[in-house]
């Protein structure tokens, strides 16, 4: 159980990581989209690959933070019944969830990704534009890393339930409990 | 059994396996991907689904990730989150609650103006509600006002932001629509169809928008003169007074600015929303800047509540993707088709159809789930019926806007009821928001009788 | 082995003049001619994939075949933008003597190889034209900080002289147009330009596209199941692409001026040539890239880029020196 409780820190450890510094690519965004338009209306001027830039930076954060934010319980949930059940009930959930849904979900953008993304990396892929940006590779990765974070916080969910079940959820830092899941909207 | 009839029950049936076990809590994405999946692989196994298909997931994600007109999401939400940080809500209501409050009813009519300007100036919803919530309903309530009615009021204002422009709902609604358009206008042999854009969207809401808040408004001024027990006037101290005209100035600029700046140059043709959408970031990064609120840890929250709130509104469409694959290829677009050209009523039966799915489902579904799921099956075959597109997009706002108003479940109530005091009980806040649902309806039928509300602005705009 | 149905992905909308009707009437044409033991389902841009993930579907195996233009894919492969069509390059009969008779498909093939695909020309919409621009162009000075959509090569040709450019979908280009966003936008030819509007906005129609001297179409199969087709089948296919590439060129040659003159006597559009100086810079720079092109790292697209450049060589003596002669002729000496 400990070995478990172990897990679920170090996976959650690492989504915490990547989600931020990933987030901090939406300053990058707002950055980068704005001087594409202060360069167009101020200078008449303008530059293709800036003009992918702003646009794959918006994929490569969405993506790569969806673990975390599954890790912060940001995805929405029909909420009607799970909000008002006990904490057996919402790990079952969970644990039903992440079997029947979150893992094969993973599992069939991975498998039905990776070809794409490899051929993208053998053939060095740039940007569909013409004089934009080089590593397409790199933005067609994020695909694989979607379903990467989100399989890992997936399991992490569902040990979270196992040690929930067993009643031994005190073996999780107060933070990753129950109790703390913060309320979706 | 003949197998084009087997996939389409098979699609029928998927719709409602999936709200089925969304009723189970688990997050919305995930189980739209996973119950299609299942249904795909009995489709595969009665011959009807080729999991080949799947091969096309990847392509689509990729062209979510490349989607230039979909950026204006993020950078809405940052400008939202930016502004809500800056803590300019707060002094807007505080300052319009002085300018009012010797007025019966002005209370209210400061939360619906200030409602109006936030709606105005972000894409987010939510966050109002609890702004609101938290400072101006103890505020209504010391002053006497009605619980019902302040609730109610407080709940209709801070959704407005859903269908005043700039809206991140209407991003994706257009993003849509534009697509679903030209596709149907070609395939009918309209080879100039007039192009629908997001821009077109947000110029279609904004009357009605404002027609929503002029109803809130009426109902306010109709209580202060028929029941003004319900909300009475609380004296401002003369101290209080002496620099309102400043203080108002000061709360009122910054937003207005805001405003004209991002509104102005989209209505205006100036600038795309995604290139207006940044512009306004900035801009609120330089008024939380003037405030001293531009810290670095309020960036970090900032990026944070940015990044996580855009994934998971794209992590559905990855999701819903999966069923409209599994849908779409087992027949169910026929079966939708059937469905809504038999209907009695013809085209406005189906569009009332198609409004009152979208309507339940906002029961229980978030605005993006059910503009994922239900626009890209109903909207070919109503826009074929000859529907126009800006119209459809702005009712649907407006019923979904309703629904989350809609007690029991109405997502607004329970942002409320997470910040009110125990004295407001939650039936309170039910019986409170009854008459903005009646005015919500009331703005429908008036949408339906004079669909120009909806299309003469953007129609005025771009000729 | 029975009766098959194959998917076709195209990157064109329903209907769309010329290219999307072209892909429906390949796939249907197919049906008839294999007698239903080869079916042909097309989805039009969008319905099963975005339309620049087409040629990925039939890679994927989430499709059988792909309709669209080979320099959508340029980013796979620079050489594809020749089986389309480059800047200052070559017409329809010149691309089309080139890839049949003077090595092309063979290079062709060498390149989607590597994809498991095959590539058919498929059709030509012929020389395009130049693009809609609210002002008079006097020369290059008035194109500097124009915003002008335009994609691909032809996109950095104009980039060089200038020009800020982007890339719309068709869908936006109007209202670009409209809103200022775009002071000048290039799309097809009359044909397809009549449909989008553009004359409402911009009235300055110019001639000729030295960009796109022709857009050829393709269709992509998968190679793998292509091969395990018998043979009649497998003809059928080819022989239909090739029927279609002159039926495609047919129905523009046809409708482009009829459209033009509607254009030009209804809409009051105003049909200008590019002054000789920006034809000249255009020149420059779109060898410049033709340049980078035959010195290019990846030893296919230098050897695509070269074989191009010697056939182009050839083709153009007959091209230049005998059918432009009559052409000219004709135009001066014979009206009736
Ligand atoms: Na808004
Ligand atoms: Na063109």
């Amino acid at each position: 159980m400990r070995v478990i409780a172990g897990i679920v820190r170090a996976i959650s450890g690492f989504n915490w990581l990547v989600g931020n510094v990933f987030s901090w690519l939406a300053l990058a965004i707002v950055v980068v989209c704005f001087s594409v338009v202060v360069q167009r209306y101020v200078f008449s001027t303008t530059q293709l690959w800036m003009q992918d830039l702003y646009v794959w930076l918006n994929g490569a954060m969405f993506t790569a933070v969806a673990g975390f934010a599954l890790l912060r319980n940001d995805h929405v949930r029909v909420d009607i019944f799970y909000r008002p059940a006990s904490v057996p009930r919402k790990a079952l959930v969970d644990l039903i969830g992440v079997l029947l849904f979150l893992l094969p979900f993973a599992w069939i953008v991975y498998t039905y990704g990776w070809n794409f993304v490899a051929r993208s990396w053998r053939i060095h892929e740039a940007s569909p534009n013409p004089g934009g940006m080089p590593g397409y590779f790199v933005l067609k990765s994020f695909i694989l890393v979607f379903a990467a974070v989100i399989a890992l916080q997936g399991i992490a969910m569902l040990l979270r339930s196992v040690l929930v079940l067993a009643g031994r959820e005190e073996l999780l830092p107060s933070q990753l409990r129950y109790e703390n899941q913060q309320e979706t909207h | 059994m003949d197998p084009v009839l087997l996939g389409e029950i098979l699609a029928g049936l998927m719709f409602f396996g999936v709200i089925g076990f969304l009723m189970l809590g688990f997050p919305v994405a995930f189980t739209l991907a996973g119950v299609s999946l299942m249904f795909g692989l009995v489709g595969m196994w009665m011959g009807v689904f080729d999991p080949s298909n799947f091969g096309s997931l990847a392509g689509r994600y990729i062209g979510f990730m490349t989607n230039e007109v979909l950026v204006a999401v993020p950078l809405f939400i940052f400008m939202g989150v930016m502004l809500e940080r800056s803590k300019i809500a707060e002094q807007l209501l505080l300052t319009m609650g002085k300018l009012f409050g010797d007025l019966r009813g002005g209370l209210g009519i400061s939360v619906i103006i200030v409602g109006t300007l936030l709606a105005a100036s972000t894409g987010v919803v939510g966050a109002t509600v609890v702004t609101m919530g938290l400072i101006s309903l103890p505020a209504m309530l010391r002053a006497g006002y009605d619980p019902k009615l302040a609730s109610g009021v407080i709940c209709a204002s801070g959704t407005l932001g859903q269908i005043i422009p700039p809206s991140t709902v209407l991003i994706f609604m257009g993003d849509m629509l534009s697509g679903i358009n030209a596709q149907v206008q070609m395939a009918k042999g309209n080879f100039a169809p007039t192009p629908v854009s997001v821009g077109d969207l947000f110029a279609g809401a904004l009357l009605p928008g404002l027609l929503l808040v002029g109803l809130y408004l009426g109902w306010m001024v109709f209580k202060a003169i028929f029941d003004p027990a319900s909300c009475p006037a609380t004296p401002v101290p003369e101290a209080e007074k002496k620099d309102l005209l400043r203080e108002v100035v000061v709360a009122l600029v910054p937003p207005l600015v805001l405003i004209s700046a991002v509104l102005g140059s989209i209505l205006g043709g100036i600038a795309t929303p995604t290139e207006a959408a940044s512009v306004g970031a900035v801009g609120a990064m330089v008024l939380a800047a003037f405030r001293w609120r531009l810290s670095p840890r309020i960036v970090r929250e900032a990026v944070i509540s940015t990044a996580t709130i855009t994934s998971m509104v794209f992590i559905i469409l990855f999701g819903a993707s999966v069923f409209s694959i599994v849908f779409r290829l087992m027949g169910g677009d026929n079966l939708v088709h059937e469905f809504l050209s038999q209907l009695p009523g013809g085209t406005t039966g189906a569009v009332i159809a198609v409004m009152a799915i979208m309507f339940l489902l906002g029961f229980i579904l978030d605005t993006f789930e059910i503009i994922f799921i239900v626009i890209p099956i109903t909207a070919p075959v109503l826009l074929n019926l000859g529907v126009d597109p800006v119209w459809l997009g702005v009712i649907v706002g407006v019923n979904l806007q309703t629904s989350f108003l809609t007690p029991p479940f109405g997502f607004a109530l329970f942002y409320l009821r997470g910040v009110a005091p125990n004295s407001v009980s939650t039936g309170m806040i039910y019986k409170g928001v009854l008459p903005f649902v009646g005015l919500q309806i009331l703005a429908l039928a008036l949408l339906f009788l004079f669909p120009d509300i909806a299309t003469w602005l953007p129609r005025w705009i771009y000729s | 082995q029975g009766n098959q149905t194959w998917r076709m992905v195209t990157t064109w909308p329903k209907n769309f003049p010329g290219l999307g009707v072209g892909a429906q009437r390949l796939g249907d044409r197919i049906t008839a001619a294999s007698g239903g033991r080869l079916t042909i389902q097309v989805y039009s841009a969008g319905e099963l994939v975005p339309p620049l993930q087409s040629l990925d579907a039939v890679i994927e195996g989430s499709a059988e075949m792909s309709h669209g233009a080979a320099y959508y894919w340029q980013n796979k492969s620079a050489g594809l933008s020749f089986f389309t069509g480059v800047p200052y390059g070559m017409t329809s009969r010149e691309l089309s003597g080139w890839v049949r008779y003077l090595g092309g498909q063979e290079i062709w093939d060498e390149i989607y190889d590597q994809f498991g695909v095959q590539g058919f020309l498929s059709g030509d919409t012929g020389n395009q034209a130049g693009g809609w621009f609210r002002n008079e162009l006097t020369g290059v000075s008035d194109i500097q900080g124009l915003r002008f959509r335009t994609p691909g090569l032809g996109g950095r040709v104009w980039e060089k002289l200038g020009a800020s450019v982007t890339n719309m979908a068709a869908g936006e280009i109007f209202q670009a147009l409209q809103s200022g966003t775009l002071d000048a936008a290039e799309f097809v030819g009359p044909y397809n330009d009549l449909a989008l509007g553009f004359y409402q906005i911009a009235k300055n129609y110019y001639f000729p596209s030295f960009i796109e001297p022709g857009l050829a179409t393709e269709l992509v199969v998968d190679k793998a199941k292509y091969q395990a087709l018998p043979s009649d089948l497998q003809a059928i296919i080819r022989d239909v692409c090739q029927a279609e590439y002159d039926s495609v060129a047919a129905d523009f040659a046809a409708n482009d001026p009829r459209a033009l003159q509607t254009l030009v006597n209804d809409h009051g559009v105003q049909i200008r040539q590019f002054p000789d100086e920006i034809l000249e810079a255009g020149a420059n720079a779109a060898k410049e890239i033709m340049e980078g092109l035959l010195s290019s790292g990846d030893a296919l697209t230098k050897k695509t880029a070269e074989s191009f450049v010697s056939a182009l060589n050839v083709v153009r003596q007959k091209t230049e020196g005998t059918d432009s002669l009559f052409i000219q002729a004709r135009e001066k000496y014979f009206h009736i």
